[in-house]
């Protein structure tokens, strides 16, 4: 809670403006019933028309301030909450973007968009409405306390002793609602999830017709959010009626006790009346005072649940290093182990060297680890023992965004984001020109079939983009990589769509790389082409050496060949 | 140009004036709220108790004070405190009573609204499921999203509220008006002058508040659907250090939806503040009027006295429906996200009937021309004609992009054909229940998707009857049972978002699991086996093969050992079929597919 309230540190000032605006237009308020009760005495009842003209026109002309005040409030109050939440969103989403890949993925992504949009709104509507009205009641009920000790000393006793006790009740509620409002927001995230799940499977759910079966799974969730949601407003509902029966318990003994007062002809009956309707004032305000206290129990779980992300600590490496231009990237992997789990090994002492320009291929049965071992070179997990080292660098010491520079990465899934064609290229490079674009694209074999688009470069992609084919979007992941000019090429099984000839000439492209390259790849003919093939099974390097070597050494390379030259034996 | 804190103003002329030609349109508010009241449906008994309640604490709230003031009155200042005990009594009762009904009222309100968010929120979960395919194309996935969470917010958080507030202060302001004019018709009269100009008011600010209301939630959901990518793309984001340009992205983003939340803010806050003023301007009229027609002897002073009390009644109410004013506009401005989807044109089938016998799979293309949007000019397929028998295998060869997986999604009805027909066993695709139809057909797509939950389910998704026996043999036959086993927990092992543990080329082998638990009639696989070993694509070949037999399947690979049992080869370029028939003549007449062969060795 402490971290979220910082956020609104930098709008004090136009907070502390909007709450004394709010201040006037609440002075008016109260010295209004005293400017009626004047004109009503004075004025109508003695007939006196001058006076209920001056003291309307101060009225008007009160009113017109108190006017004035409340729409200046709106300004400054609008600015403080809307700024407080931007900077809140911001600063939640550059933490989200500096996470390392475990502690990202510690979170849900469905429970990271709710974190971003829905709490943040919940926590900036209750400081809104704190700066509009919902100090008022609470000021109303501590300014009736006060004023009705001035009046009698006894009788507000009564009335101001189940104050600690009420506000103990409220402290425990808000905690209480705190939790229960967390347990909505968690289902709010469980929404979230089965939605984003369903966009992205509405091929398959509809290829299976599982359009039922998923709307009875999404039932179960919407009701947990219904009751989870109607609990949560439900409890809070019990504030109401308590404040009400006990402060209207103080009410009857205030008038019981102060009857026998005014009996015993030690109090004058005016002043029970004023008392009474302060009673009656401060027992009026408390259905604002729960309304704020249900707002404010929701913004309390909505800020912890804020807090979880931006508390997660963040370890730097702080770096001296001076990054080299050279495209000589030499990169080792020495005896490095990685698990994602504790105890369940991926990778198992991992050790060799690549010199510069070298191109691997490599090879395995799915599951072995190929992919992951691709994934410690830029640093997205960490080796667990071991080190890898680029440019002779470890690159734990690597400042990561410099190291991630020298690194054009293909992954699996080509993941293109919502824009054009060209944004989604110039991603590797964010001023590149349009010449190095096509560049880019002529090497990834893409350039043609984009020119073959209706708007070409400015063809839409991702979620909201035109239909690409897999191969096309391995392309532009492939150009999206290539337009960096990186020193170490990685890629994942990307070419797994392209067809042979399209295949070929994109390696006759690639061989003109600078770069060091490793190739995750199924298919024979491309390990063929390049310097040394590595044999990976179950987290192992278990044979390496260039193809001719292996298909002589190596059983397991040798059923690979067969396994893939049968089809031609069989045409 | 006034910019408070450099903020633009955000509304123009011609967006006011555009909303002016649109009058017809104002009627759109009713028909939103009656279409949310649709939605509260059997519960309207229940919400006629709730009104009930509100008309029971409403009464009670003014017989407590009017209770005191008789007991002050005959009581206290009589000094005559027999008896009191009794009417303090029924105080006590009647406040007892009036906590009762106003937890009950809303305690049941909640209830009720949260009833109508969730019928809401479920319909428009089932509209996903009927959309076609084509509405999804466009659409960023976090936008949706935002609709089914922060728009269904709005409505939510209204209805818990504003309902019971709005009946409320229409009670109270229709009391007050019938004791105002028994009282007086005239300075009734002279109090309602500041109706029109209320009326006026608040038009003028909701025509300004509606859009920008709307906006808002336009806004907020961009940002959402931002995130939802930024956050699923993660891992690209990381590998090119684009951290910096995400947050660029998204500062764009959060500024705009602050841009107009700002502006929301603003002129919503005006509606109160113009009823206060309304409030005490009133005032001032009665006691001016009042005061003339006192002088005049047409009025007591007394009843101006009371009078003037009332007026300030009965501003009370008209401030609280104001300002609720801002709360349903809001909803509605979520409801209608959520409408605007209710009311994109489902899939439909006009001339669909049931299919009842099995499929035997004899697939027809007939000069069929397909665009994925209408106003793209070049065609993804163009004249396709080819002919599959029932029960055999067919390859669909071609470079990316020729339109091969387009093919496989025509055979699903994921799309309609544009021109041409497609028939299966001799009737046209679009005669035949789309439900149908894919109750016998197996899919293994493109890009495998898990889903959260356990691996058996997952598999179980080809047959949700389907015994776990089952699973085991088909996961078996898929070759997936080694790892599976491995995992832990085995088959009650618990994948987490997207199986995001597990290899690529193992969910391609869960989902072959899959369509082997389906025992579909025809068999689509389009890619099935890219990111798996050839070892292991070996081991289950046998498996594939035996899936196959008796069965029409239709495979994309670029392996060209996947496709070396088809029986037919189609070969496809741009879109267009260059070549294709019984593999052996097609290898035998040494085109492009001979050309293919020979290049793979």
């Amino acid at each position: 809670m402490k971290k979220i309230l910082a956020y609104m540190g930098p709008y004090k000032w136009p907070a502390i403006i909007a709450l004394a605006f709010m201040l006037v237009e609440l002075a008016v308020e109260l010295i209004q019933p005293l400017i009626i009760g004047k004109i009503v005495d004075e004025g109508i009842m003695k007939g006196d028309m001058t006076y209920v003209v001056t003291w309307g026109s101060i009225m008007m002309g009160l009113g017109l301030l108190a006017f004035a005040a409340g729409i200046t409030n709106s300004f400054f109050s609008a600015h403080a909450a809307q700024s407080f939440a931007y900077d809140l969103r911001i600063a939640l989403f550059k933490k989200v973007q500096s996470l390392s890949m475990p502690n990202f993925l510690k979170f849900p992504t469905s429970a990271l968009i709710t974190r971003l949009t829905n709490d943040v709104t919940q926590v900036q509507q209750v400081f809104f409405m704190s700066m509009r009205f919902m100090l008022r009641a609470p000021l109303v009920v501590i300014g009736s306390l006060i004023l009705v000790f001035f009046v009698n000393v006894e009788l507000a006793l009564y009335l101001v002793a189940p104050v600690p006790f009420l506000l103990l009740f409220l402290w425990y509620m808000v905690k209480k609602g705190g939790q229960s409002f967390e347990r909505v927001q968690r289902t709010i995230d469980r929404v979230n999830r089965v939605i984003q799940e369903n966009l992205q499977a509405t091929r398959l759910i509809k290829a299976y017709m599982r359009g039922l079966y998923e709307s009875s799974r999404f039932v179960k969730i919407a009701q947990k959010l219904r009751d989870n949601t109607s609990r949560a407003l439900q409890l809070m509902e019990i504030v109401q009626p308590i404040l009400l029966v006990v402060m209207n318990a103080a009410l009857l003994i205030i008038i019981w006790f102060g009857a026998e007062q005014i009996q015993a002809r030690s109090m004058p009956v005016g002043d029970l009346v004023a008392v009474i309707n302060y009673a009656l004032r401060i027992t009026g305000n408390f259905s604002m005072f729960s309304f704020i206290i249900v707002l404010f129990a929701r913004a309390k779980a909505s800020a912890d649940r804020m807090e979880e992300v931006l508390a997660i600590e963040q370890a730097t490496t702080a770096t001296t290093l001076n990054p080299t231009k050279e495209n000589d990237a030499e990169v080792t992997f020495e005896r490095v182990n990685f698990s994602y789990v504790e105890g369940k090994e991926i990778l198992k002492d991992i050790d060799f060297t690549l010199r510069p320009r070298e191109q691997i291929a490599i090879m395995g049965a799915t599951g072995s680890g190929k992919s992951t071992l691709l994934q410690l070179i830029p640093r997205l997990y960490d080796a667990t023992a071991g080190q890898v080292t680029v440019e002779g660098v470890p690159i734990a010491q690597w400042p990561v965004a410099a190291l991630r520079e020298k690194i054009g990465f293909v992954p699996q899934r080509s993941l293109l984001f919502t824009g054009t064609i060209f944004d989604n290229i110039v991603w590797g490079k964010k001023d590149a020109t349009l010449e190095e674009v096509e560049e880019a694209c002529k090497k990834a074999q893409i350039h043609d079939a984009i020119m073959a688009f209706d708007d070409g470069y400015q063809t839409r992609v991702g979620q909201k983009g035109v239909n690409l084919s897999g191969g096309q979007k391995q392309r532009i992941a492939i150009a999206r990589a290539l337009i960096r000019k990186p020193a170490i090429l990685l890629f994942d099984d990307s070419m797994s769509a392209l067809d042979i000839q399209t295949e070929e000439k994109l390696w006759a492209a690639l061989q003109k790389e600078q770069a060091t390259m490793i190739v995750v790849t199924q298919k024979v003919h491309t390990a063929q082409a390049t310097d040394r093939v590595f044999l990976m099974d179950d987290g192992k390097i278990v044979a390496s050496g260039t193809h001719d070597e292996l298909s002589k050494t190596s059983p397991l390379y040798a059923a690979i060949i067969e396994s893939q030259q049968e089809a031609s034996a069989h045409v | 140009m006034f910019k408070p804190f450099g903020y633009e103003p955000i509304l123009t002329k011609d967006m006011l004036q555009k909303k002016k030609k649109q009058r017809d349109k104002a009627s759109n508010m009713g028909a939103t709220l009656k279409r949310i009241w649709h939605y509260v449906d059997e519960q309207r008994a229940l919400l006629l108790i709730v009104l009930l309640m509100v008309v029971l604490s409403s009464g009670l709230q003014l017989l407590g004070p009017f209770l005191i003031g008789r007991l002050i009155d005959a009581h206290i200042i009589a000094r005559e405190l027999s008896g009191m005990a009794t009417i303090i009594a029924v105080i006590a009762i009647s406040y007892i009573v009036l906590s009762i009904t106003l937890f009950l009222q809303n305690y049941w309100m909640i209830g009720i609204a949260q009833q109508t968010v969730y019928r809401m929120r479920t319909e428009l979960f089932n509209q996903f499921q009927k959309l076609p395919i084509s509405f999804f194309d466009r659409k960023q996935h976090g936008e949706l999203m935002s609709r089914m969470t922060n728009d269904m917010d709005n409505v939510s958080s209204t209805l818990n509220s504003t309902f019971i507030q709005v009946f409320s202060s229409v009670l109270v302001l229709t009391g007050t008006v019938v004791v105002m004019l028994t009282m007086s018709p005239l300075l009734t009269l002279i109090t309602m002058i500041i109706i029109p100009v209320m009326f006026i008011a608040t038009r003028w600010i909701t025509r300004r508040t509606g859009p920008l209301f709307k906006g808002q939630q336009q806004r907020l959901g961009t940002l959402n659907g931002m995130v939802e990518e930024s956050i699923s793309g993660q891992l690209i984001v990381k590998a090119y250090s684009q951290e910096e340009r995400m947050i660029e992205d998204f500062t764009g983003k959060a500024d705009e939806l602050r841009h107009v939340g700002y502006w929301a803010n603003v002129y919503s806050g005006g509606i109160p503040k113009v009823m206060n003023f309304l409030n005490n301007a009133s005032f001032a009229l009665v006691a001016g009027a009042g005061g003339i027609l006192a002088v005049n002897g047409h009025l007591s002073v007394g009843t101006i006295v009371i009078f003037t009390e009332y007026a300030r009644q009965f501003t009370r109410p008209l401030n609280d429906l104001a300002n609720q004013f801002n709360n349903v506009l809001s909803a509605i401005a979520g409801a209608e996200r959520v409408f605007e989807i209710l009311d994109e044109e489902v899939e439909k089938e006009p001339h669909a009937k049931p299919l009842k016998e099995r499929l035997a799979g004899h697939i027809k293309f007939d000069d069929v021309t397909f665009r994925y949007d209408v106003a793209t000019e070049k065609p993804t397929l163009s004249n396709i004609s080819f002919d599959i028998p029932a029960g055999k295998t067919a390859a669909l060869v071609g470079a990316t992009g020729a339109g091969k997986t387009t093919i496989m999604q025509l055979i699903a009805r994921f799309y309609d054909v544009d021109d041409g027909e497609l028939t299966i066993d001799g009737r046209a695709i679009e005669t035949i229940s789309r439900t149908d139809l894919r109750a016998q057909m197996a899919f293994v797509l493109q890009d495998p998707f898990l889903f959260e939950g356990t691996i058996r389910d997952n598999i179980r998704y080809g047959r949700l009857d389907a015994s776990d026996a089952a699973i085991e043999q088909a996961a078996k036959q898929a070759n997936a049972h080694q790892f599976i086993e491995k995992l832990e927990g085995g088959y009650d092992h618990v994948l987490t978002e997207d199986g995001g543990d597990i290899s690529q080329g193992q969910k391609q082998l869960l989902s072959i699991a899959r369509a082997l638990v389906a025992d579909p009639a025809i068999l689509l696989l389009d890619e099935a086996t890219s990111s798996i070993d050839t070892v292991t694509e070996m081991a289950i070949q046998e498996a594939l093969d035996r899936l196959m037999k008796g069965r029409t399947s239709i495979v994309i690979a670029h392996r060209l050992n996947t496709v070396k049992n088809a029986d037919f080869i189609f070969v496809l370029e741009h879109g267009k079929l260059l070549e294709g028939g019984p593999r052996e003549e097609l290898f035998a007449s040494k085109g492009r597919y001979y050309d293919m062969v020979m290049q793979g060795k």
